[in-house]
Order: structure tokens, then sequence, then C-alpha cells
């Protein structure tokens, strides 16, 4: 039967009715995305040479790499990159390692478990424009918002949650930790779950304590679940906006202005286009950077 | 039995400290939407009484001040054409894709897959500003078609990529059985794969629509007074009355209800399409 199939295969007329179906079934999708995604990066690169300002059209000229050199002198530009990267980092970090021990303290299984999982889900199908003005209104408000009442119900006091600027990008990885950290709770006890029972289980005999079984037999076995959900997590905390945009607006200042609050402030309100396409050109080329070195990273530990 | 005995009492205790984390999660990540629903149900002097009231009597003003007064309305008709239609046409082209990636030999296709990929990694603020620029010239600014299309390059991409995956999982024996009785490729796909695929195909139908209906940058920059989606109106709504808290929390729930009603109904579901990729590496 196998071989006979095998045959029947191998005919080129099949061969080539197969091909063409393919290219056929995949050429709508790809055409789009060229069409819609790949052409107008493209553009953006081209834009970022040009000064393009929205209410001065007859200025708009070629330029050259001008944006990209006033960009190395302009202080805000750095300040984003720092904001960018403490943001992105603290709130991949709070998720892995929160999601992570909440799924070790629940991967034996337990009654309630799908309401725990409805619970859980809530948060990360909410829009985030909602989430973030619901954040800066009724939950960070001072005396007023629910956080905050508990803050002086428990005797730690108000706070000026997103009108100083060091609590307010604290608030706001608060935030975004709070929206995603669910996911990675999902994905780590999905995987906890799936594990082989057998190795597992003789691996957590030799073990005496729960740190050492934590660290050397379950940690390992997990490995691919967290490099996978620290390379997502990051990817979309590089894309952040709207969460931000509404609790914060990217300030007090620009206390909480990440490299897309800064672009789109840049492109949208003060509409220079060029300046604004150069910050796009360099977040493209970071989270292309990044995403390649992960690639490599998975590919040569699995 | 002595030892039984210690063992049994610190099962207890996990036990204990288990139901109490679990109690700890509901309220850290359910109560702020429970509060939000909670909070467009009181009336306005009630809003802000400290301590905050857990008891009181419903009302649905708040509801009726948001549906007339402003933009609510439209957004979210706007936003419910926009998603409907960035689902339907998602589907329509990503679904085909989906199963040759997966199931059919043809050139290049490691290539062209990796291709969607890459579009997936791009940076939304560094596509949307030629966007801008490109529908501004074709003097399709605020029109659904512009927007829909927009939404497209985030939904095709991880629609494609679940549908690969869902394929994957699905047996190819009669599939091959067609082939071999000389239906045509493309007959195969209509008649023998589609009809099996359906459970594949609602998820990631819920996921597009999900994403669009949410979606803000795109919509915040491309739409008008024609076109602006719900998350926009909102967002402008609560810019100008600050301490509007009833009518802004009315409309937040108006948003987020259709989702949470989706996500209760197929929660399982939305749960393994979000882990899959992740937890087969």
């Amino acid at each position: 039967m196998d071989m006979f199939k095998r045959k029947i295969r191998i005919r080129p007329s099949y061969i080539r009715k197969q091909e063409r179906f393919g290219l056929i079934m995949t050429a709508p999708s790809l055409l789009f995305l060229a069409a819609v995604a790949a052409l107008p990066l493209l553009i953006l690169v081209v834009m970022s040479t040009y000064t393009i300002d929205l209410t001065f059209p007859s200025g708009n000229r070629w330029v050259g790499l001008k944006n990209y050199m006033q960009m190395m002198g302009d202080s805000r530009f750095w300040h984003a990159m720092r904001v960018t990267v403490v943001y992105t980092a603290s709130t991949v970090f709070l998720q892995v390692t929160i999601g992570l021990a909440l799924a070790m303290a629940f991967f034996k299984g337990f009654r309630g478990e799908g309401f725990l999982r409805v619970s859980v889900l809530l948060p990360m199908i909410l829009a985030p424009v909602v989430v973030g003005l619901a954040f800066r209104t009724m939950i960070m408000t001072p005396e007023y918002g629910i956080l905050d009442y508990l803050f002086v119900l428990l005797g730690i006091g108000s706070k000026p949650w997103l009108v100083d600027p060091t609590w307010a990008l604290v608030s706001v990885i608060v935030i975004h930790t709070w929206q995603w950290t669910p996911f990675a709770f999902l994905v780590f006890l999905a995987s906890l779950t799936a594990l082989p029972p057998e190795p597992l289980e003789a691996g957590l005999m030799d073990a005496r304590n729960g740190w050492q079984r934590f660290r050397h037999i379950i940690l390992p076995m997990i490995r691919p679940a967290v490099v996978i959900v620290i390379i997502f997590r990051t990817m979309i905390a590089l894309r952040a906006f709207a969460a931000i945009f509404s609790a914060t607006g990217g300030g007090p200042g620009t206390a909480t202005e990440i490299l897309n609050l800064y672009t789109y402030r840049e492109s949208f309100n003060s509409l220079n286009l060029g300046y604004g396409a150069a910050l796009g050109t360099v977040l493209l080329i970071i989270t292309v950077g990044i995403s390649m070195i992960f690639f490599r990273l998975r590919q040569s530990r699995m | 039995m002595k030892h039984e005995g210690i063992s049994g009492a610190f099962r207890i205790v996990r036990t204990i400290l288990v139901y109490g984390l679990f109690m700890l999660m509901i309220l850290v990540w359910a109560f702020p939407v429970i509060w939000v629903i909670l909070t467009s149900m009181k009336h306005r002097t009630e809003i802000f009484t400290i301590p905050p009231t857990i008891l009181f009597t419903p009302t649905l003003t708040h509801y009726a001040d948001a549906l007339t007064g402003n933009d609510i309305l439209p957004g979210i008709v706007n936003s419910f054409l926009v998603a409907s239609g960035a689902t339907m046409v998602t589907l329509l082209i990503a679904v085909p894709a989906g199963y040759a990636f997966s199931r059919i030999r043809f050139p290049f296709r490691d290539r062209l897959s990796f291709f969607t990929l890459i579009a997936q990694m791009a940076p939304p603020i560094g596509l949307i500003i030629p966007c801008f620029l490109l529908l501004n010239r074709m003097r399709m600014l605020d029109t659904y078609t512009g927007l829909i299309a927009v939404h497209m390059t985030l939904t095709v991409p991880f629609s494609i990529w679940l549908m690969v995956t869902y394929f994957q999982d699905l047996p190819s024996s009669l599939e091959e059985a067609a082939m071999l009785d000389g239906v045509s490729p493309f007959n195969t796909f209509l008649k023998v794969v589609l009809p099996n695929a359906w459970g594949g195909i609602g998820v990631t139908a819920i996921f597009a629509f999900i994403e669009s209906w949410n979606e803000f940058l795109y919509a915040v920059v491309l739409t008008g007074s024609n076109t602006k989606t719900a998350p926009v109106a909102i967002f402008g709504f609560l810019a100008a009355e600050e301490s509007r808290w009833g009518p802004f929390t009315a409309t937040g729930v108006m948003i987020m209800a259709p989702v949470i009603v989706v996500a209760l109904i197929a929660q399982r579901h939305i749960v393994k399409g979000m882990t899959l990729g992740a937890t087969k590496g």
C-alpha cells in the first residue's frame, strides 16, 4: 500500500500540480503582506532620509542621514531608549518569575482550576486602552482609586501613582505585568502538566529540598517553555503602546515615554514624519535584531 | 504512623496555602474587572464614597448616558464592522495559506512561511507611519477599507501560524484517500479538509476578532469622524471629561462584554490556542 502511494506521488505531473496548488493557496496572503507590510516598511526606511513636515509641505526634501545624526544628539531619544530597556526588561522579568512561581504552586492540580483559568484569562482579552484608562481612574487615582484605598487601609499610605515620574514608570510596569503575567502562568502550567511523569518523579526522589528540585530537575525540563515565553513577551513589550498612552500619555513629562510613544508624538503630534520615520527605522532594526538573536538562541539550544 | 501524621498535616497546610493563593489570584486578576462592572452600575454619588460601597441599588443610567451622549454607540458599531470585516477577509486568505504551508510541498515554502513571521515582527509604530502617508495619498484615511487592511497586518500572520499548527494535528489519511481517488487538490481542500477544520477556523476567528476589536494605535491614527472605533471613542471621551467615571465604566463594560462572553464560552480553546505555540516549541 505504502509503495503504491509513493509511486503515485512521484509522478512529475502530480508534483507540478501540487507545486502550483501550494503557490496559488499562499499567494493571496503573501501578496497582501508584501503590499501592506513589507512595502510600507521599505517606504519607512526611505522616508527616514527625508524631511517631511505635513504642516509645511514645500520644505520636504531629501536630507540623507541628517535625521540619524540629529538622533545621536537627541537626549530625548536616549532617554526613551533607557525607559524602553527598563520597561521591557522589568515587565518580562516579572511576568516570567511570578508566572513560574504561580504555576509551580498549582501544577499538582486542584478543584477550581477551571474557575482560575477563566479569571486569569480576563485581563489578556481586554483592550489595553480600557485597561490603561481603568488604572488611571478607578484603580490608581489617589484616595478614590481602589488600589490607593487599599494602600491607605493597609497603613502604607497614599502614593502619587501616575503623578510622580518614578512612581509613574513603576505604575505602567505594574499595569503591563498585571495584564500579561497570566500568559506566562498558563504556558508554564501547561508545560508542567505535560511533563513525562517518570523522570520527574525519579528526580524528585533524589532531590531533598524544594529549591533543589526546582533548580536541578524541573527548570531544565521546562527550559524550552521559559525561553519561548521570554521571546514572546519581549517582542510584545517592545510593541507596547495603548496602555501607557492611555494611562500616562508618556508623562509626567517624558517619564514613561518609551520609544514607541516618542515616535508617535514626533510623527503625529509634531507631524515630523521624516524624523518619526527615522525613529521607527531604529525600532525596526532593534526588533528584527533581537528576534534574530532569539531565533539563533532557540535553534542552538534545542 | 508518626511519619504519616506529619505528612498529613503538611498536606493540609499546603492545601490551605494553595487555596489562599488561589483567592489572592482571583482578587488580583478578576477583581479589577468586576470593580469596573460594579462601578458602571453605581449612582454618581456612590462612585466617590470612601470607603467604597459594595452593596448598592444598581442603575443603568450611565449606560443610557454613554449611549446617547457622544460617539460611543457609533464607535461600537464601527468596531463591529471593522472587526468582522477584518476577521472574514483574514480567514479567506489565511486558512488556505495555513493549509498549504503545513501540507503541500512547493518551491520556497520555508522561506515564504518565514516571510509571514517577519511581517509579524515589524513594530506597529514603524508600520503606521508609511501606511498613514500612503492612505493619505490614496484619500483612504477614515475609511473602513483602510483600517481593515492595516488591522489585517496583525491578524493574517498569526492566523496562518495558528492554522498551520492546527492542520499539523489533523490526520492526513482522508486527504490521501481523496487524492488517490483522483480528486484535485483544490476539491480535496474544499470538500474533505475544510469540513473537518471548523474547530481550528473558529478559534482563529475568535483571536482575529478580539485583536481587531481591541486595537488602538492604528485606529487612533487612521480614523476620523466617520470610522472612529470604540477604543478611540472611549479614550477621547475620558480625555475630555476626566471625572465622569460612570459613563466611562459603562462604555468600558460595553467594549469588554462581547469579548468576555466569547471567552467564557470558548475558554478552553482560547487557552489552548494561546499556549499551543509555546508548549509545542
